[in-house]
């Protein structure tokens, strides 16, 4: 453990992934809570696998990949959310193709990309200690930006994500602050790209929330509680993977998985006793 | 007496059999209607062509001299069943902060005017002492007054409770009623309910809705007109709490 905080002190690339840690804490607190509490934790993930369209495509056009991803997200949400309100019938097939399908999109472009092939293992599970200063500057932006939508209209995603109908009844455009609400939830799925890449994405986006929402009982409380949450399994994961050299991302996730069991254990034996 | 709400030869359908058929009636200010129909008679259609949410398709409707649309944020709406889940994490304050939408600003938090608005109406319904609770604790009588105090936080001039009293027992129930009487003093109110007999004693009106709409006055209702708009044989039980009737 003490060679990890050396490590941290002395290394650049340690501090980086520390800061992008706790950066993609704040988006992933705040709209996670929502994604956890409106459960629509499938559509999130439709959301984040089919971003890999939008990276191969950047990928095969010399791009950087986060330009790409950024466009393929809110392409999606937009998408996933007209799909989920206008075919309630059939919302967990159509999501399920796109899913696949924005995958497949990236995985054909990545293999047409000339020259060197890329390591498409770090699209699919991120690397974390290759996290830039410019990746950080993106994450605070979009961290900036989604905390001040969440706060312009906090009392609209409240109301839509507790009861809609009544939402509806009050005047609320419901289906534009769902729409809106996807948004946000792109642009923290590429956010969390660069810490766990996009296939453990989802963990990330809805266990701190989970954990959160076993212990307290009002969204706010929810939110700040996931956001520190994920400050500790993104350093944690760090840490422990740092000595015996494993990769951090499915590192943050165990963490992650291993927190939630245990409240889900502990909250249990609470309630009983 | 002035007209709230005017109904005249409304008609209505979802792509197939008329669900409405023409729909008059003339609600005045204060007036307290029962309406009462069995399932899928078109209640709940009725009641969402009031709020601006279906269209009739022929006839015309006016709330509060307007088209439905622009009075909606005039009427308070307590639903049928509670259509969110009972472990999302919110306190009662804040469900019932939520009846000032439409009415507070857009952007930003609830302000000064909505607390107060939402404590006056936890006040009106006695769920004061329970503002901080989370709404997963509550008993279903207390979630019930936490719906109505959101449907009066919005400062209605009309209220429609939809089944208030579904999930209640006997107590509750009068004392619901009882609250409604109160809030009736200045707000017109109309609630759904398929106890008929018990709320007789509160209500002005009662409007039969089976596809087509008939107003009974409170005084004519008896067995037999009970009978014509269920439409099937029904036992009129009488038993006596302080004088109520409980149909059965």
């Amino acid at each position: 453990m003490s060679s990890f905080f050396d490590a941290v002190s002395s290394q650049a690339f340690m501090q980086n992934a520390i800061v992008g840690g706790i950066l993609a804490s704040v988006a992933c607190g705040v709209v996670g809570s929502y994604v956890v509490v409106k459960r629509i934790g499938y559509l999130a993930g439709g959301i984040a696998h089919s971003v890999l369209g939008g990276m191969g495509i950047a990928y095969y056009l010399g791009r950087p990949p986060i330009e790409g991803a950024l466009v393929a997200a809110l392409v999606f949400a937009v998408i996933l959310g007209w799909v989920s309100l206008r075919l309630q019938q059939q919302e967990d097939t159509v999501i399920g193709a796109l899913w696949a399908g924005g995958m497949a999109i990236g995985i054909l472009f990545i293999s047409k990309s000339p020259g060197y092939n890329i390591d498409l293992m770090s699209f699919l599970f991120g690397n974390i200690l290759m996290i830039s200063s410019d990746d950080l500057f993106w994450i605070a932006g979009l961290d900036v930006l989604i905390l001040l939508i969440v706060f312009l209209f906090y009392k609209q995603f409240l109301a839509v994500s507790f009861d809609e109908e009544f939402a509806r009844l009050r005047g609320i455009p419901v289906e534009r602050f769902y729409l809106l609400f996807l948004a946000l939830v792109a642009l923290t799925v590429v956010i969390l790209i660069q810490i766990v890449g996009l296939i453990l994405v989802i963990a990330l986006l809805t266990l701190p929330a989970a954990v959160s929402g076993l212990y307290v009982r009002s969204l706010n409380l929810m939110m700040l509680l996931a956001t520190l949450l994920g400050v500790v399994f993104t350093t944690g994961g760090l840490a422990i993977s740092y000595q015996p050299d494993l990769p951090p991302g499915p590192t943050i996730i165990l963490v992650a998985g291993a927190f939630y069991l245990l409240s889900l254990v502990i909250t249990r034996f609470w309630k009983k006793a | 007496m002035d007209s709230i709400i005017k109904i005249k030869d409304l008609h209505f359908s979802y792509d197939g059999p008329k669900i409405l058929e023409n729909i008059q009636i003339d609600i005045q200010r204060n007036e307290f209607i029962g309406m009462v129909g069995p399932n899928g008679s078109g209640k709940t259609t009725l009641l969402k062509i009031i709020m601006g949410v279906l269209t009739p398709d022929k006839g015309t409707i006016e709330v509060l001299g307007k088209p439905p649309f622009q009075s909606v944020k005039e009427i308070g709406y307590m639903p049928q069943l509670t259509p969110f889940s009972r472990d999302f994490p919110i306190s009662v304050e804040e469900v019932v902060l939520m009846g000032r939408l439409g009415k507070t600003s857009s952007i930003g938090f609830f302000n000064k005017d909505d607390k107060r608005a939402a404590e006056k109406s936890m006040d009106d319904v006695e769920i004061l002492e329970l503002r901080k609770r989370a709404i997963g604790s509550l008993s279903g009588g207390q979630l019930q007054r936490v719906l109505i105090a959101r449907a009066l936080t919005c400062e209605p001039k009309i209220m429609i409770l939809d089944e208030p009293t579904a999930n209640v027992d006997m107590k509750i129930e009068k004392d619901i009623f009882d609250l409604l009487k109160q809030l009736n003093e200045s707000v017109t109110i109309i609630v759904v309910t398929h106890d008929i007999g018990f709320i007789s004693q509160y209500i002005d009106r009662v409007a039969c809705i089976n596809r087509t709409l008939i107003c009974h006055p409170t005084s004519e209702l008896t067995g037999e007109t009970i009978e014509n708009m269920y439409g099937t044989h029904m036992h009129m039980v009488h038993h006596h709490h302080e004088d109520e009737k409980k149909l059965s």
